[in-house]
């Protein structure tokens, strides 16, 4: 019973994390088509200007959503930067990868340099801890497990009931057409941006209120994200959801009965099997499009 | 009646290939206007000028007696100029009412939604019957009438067609060219560009034979000219 109510809870736990970073890279890919690989960056930033803001005695409930809204505006010049300019170019798709990267690694080296490279954390979004079902877990994860639904369950409205949402879901479909009746594609490339880097911010609080923070911690949930998004299928906002709730689970049966050193060779033959069986990923269809 | 659209010496291409050498035209002076010519010849191009998909190397393109050469594309659709372009690719994976809501994204043509929206579905009544379906559901020809549709929510003030009625089954042709009369009749000027002579000159009061990226050919109202003639425009002599 405790095995279950473990591999559940821990599957819950980081599925929402992964969630959390698939979504902002599928995002960016189905209405920009290209993918973002400082995604992973944009998690320690998001975590590091929450503690630097909680270190100038700020109250975390305060400081969390700054940063949040700080991310957006990082996003947006990243995108401004490093994407915008080469939009309309031939591989462009290839460029941006270069380009990502190496805004990634200015910025986390500069983390390093203005952070230095001792660990640090921040606090929990609820502090303490409680046993479910024979499983002692901390109120922090148990916050993840439960915000984390209601804001996918957000951007969700967001993209299918509001007229940006729809703009958004255009510009993903047809960039000429998105022009044609007006839309501000570019802007909204922006916005596409934002949200992703909100996300992966918000997601870097929730990994600073557990785990310690460095400049790479990005990296991993990056490389995460990335088997999540093969995984479900990058061209769509609710595969990559739901894979990523599927990796977290396999992961925490992995780690459960193999232990934590076979789960990246597991998870790397799960992503194989699902390139050669099914290149454009479980839950695609095989167009772009957010849904 | 002065021109509602005037194009003067515009040079534009993609990279180094330039397509439109120095194209000079006029619209609305006369009533529709109907482009025809050759394929590859710079019809499309002149159109995505006009538009603000592509920005002209030189030249002037006025648009109600503003220079809008070079301006967004946004810019443009606000202004009224509205050009739907060929091939009905459209959102495939968004629903006719979404394409209509983003028919009418610009401020102006939120005004109008629910007047337009009324406009569409008396125009096109098999779109209400689909209102919810995704657009690559749909046939050719009902793919074509959400194009138009989506143009006529941007409450246009110059309408471009590009090519309407191309890969149509006859009868659908036909229905499709009934209803573009009435957007006519309803007021609303047109540049269409078109492979069918016979529809263009039911249509239109004024031609103009783009070949070589220039305007080879201006048919004014009143001069007519004969199928043989139009041949001989295509084909050479």
């Amino acid at each position: 019973m405790s095995a279950l109510a473990e591999i559940l809870f821990g599957g819950l736990f980081q599925g929402s994390l992964y969630a959390m970073m698939a979504v902002g890279l599928a995002l960016v890919w189905t209405t920009i088509g290209v993918f973002n690989f400082s995604h992973g960056v944009f998690m320690m930033l998001g975590a590091y200007i929450a503690w630097q803001l909680i270190e100038l005695g700020l109250p975390a409930a305060v400081a969390f959503p700054i940063a949040v809204v700080v991310m957006a505006g990082v996003g947006w010049i990243l995108q401004a930067s490093v994407v915008r300019p080469l939009i309309g170019r031939p591989n462009i798709v290839l460029v941006v990868v270069i380009t990502t990267l190496a805004a990634g690694s200015l910025i986390e080296n500069g983390a390093l340099t203005i952070w230095g490279p001792r660990s640090k954390q921040i606090p929990a979004l609820i502090a303490g801890n409680a046993t479910i079902g024979g499983v002692g877990v901390s109120l922090h994860q148990i916050a993840i497990i439960v915000i984390t639904p209601l804001i996918l369950a957000a951007l969700w409205v967001f993209l299918n009931r509001t007229r940006l949402g729809l703009a958004l879901r255009a510009v993903a479909q047809n960039e000429d057409a998105s022009h044609l009746v007006g839309l501000n594609v570019t802007a909204l490339y922006g916005l596409a941006f934002a949200i992703a880097a909100s996300l992966a911010g918000l997601a870097g609080i929730f990994m600073g209120g557990y785990r310690f923070m460095s400049p790479v911690m990005g990296s991993d949930p990056l490389l995460k994200a990335l088997i999540v998004v093969v995984f479900g299928g990058i061209s769509s906002i609710s595969g990559p959801i739901f894979a990523a709730y599927l990796i977290g689970f396999f992961e925490a049966a992995c780690s459960y009965y193999f232990g934590l050193y076979w789960t990246p060779a597991l998870l790397f033959g799960v992503l194989i099997l699902t390139l050669m069986v099914r290149p454009e990923g479980i839950f695609a269809s095989r167009s772009r499009g957010l849904a | 009646m002065n021109p509602i659209l005037s194009v003067e010496g515009v040079t534009a291409g993609y990279g180094r290939v330039t397509v439109l050498h120095d194209i000079s035209l006029e619209a609305g002076r006369f009533g529709n206007v109907g482009l025809f010519g050759p394929n590859g010849h710079g019809k499309t191009t002149l159109l995505r000028a006009v538009s603000g998909l592509l920005q002209p190397k030189s030249g002037r393109i006025l648009f109600d007696g503003q220079d809008i050469a070079g301006r967004s594309a946004r810019a443009i659709v606000g202004a009224g100029l509205i050009h739907v372009p060929q091939g009905n690719r459209l959102f495939p994976d968004l629903s006719i009412a979404d394409c209509m809501a983003l028919g009418a994204y610009s401020p102006r043509a939120r005004l109008h939604e629910a007047e337009n929206r009324a406009k569409v579905i008396r125009l096109f009544p098999k779109l209400a019957e689909r209102w919810r379906q995704r657009v690559r559901t749909l046939s050719g020809g009902e793919r074509q009438m959400v194009s138009i549709g989506t143009a006529l929510m941007s409450h246009p003030r110059l309408l471009i067609l590009d090519e309407p009625t191309l890969g149509l089954a006859p009868k659908i042709k036909d229905e499709l060219c009934a209803s573009v009369m009435d957007i006519s009749r309803g007021g609303v000027p047109l540049i269409v560009v078109e492979q069918d002579i016979e529809f263009l000159l039911e249509l239109t009061q004024q031609l103009y034979l783009v070949n070589h990226g220039a305007v080879a050919t201006e048919i004014k109202p009143g001069e007519s000219l004969d199928h043989g003639e139009i041949m001989s425009m295509y084909f050479g002599h």
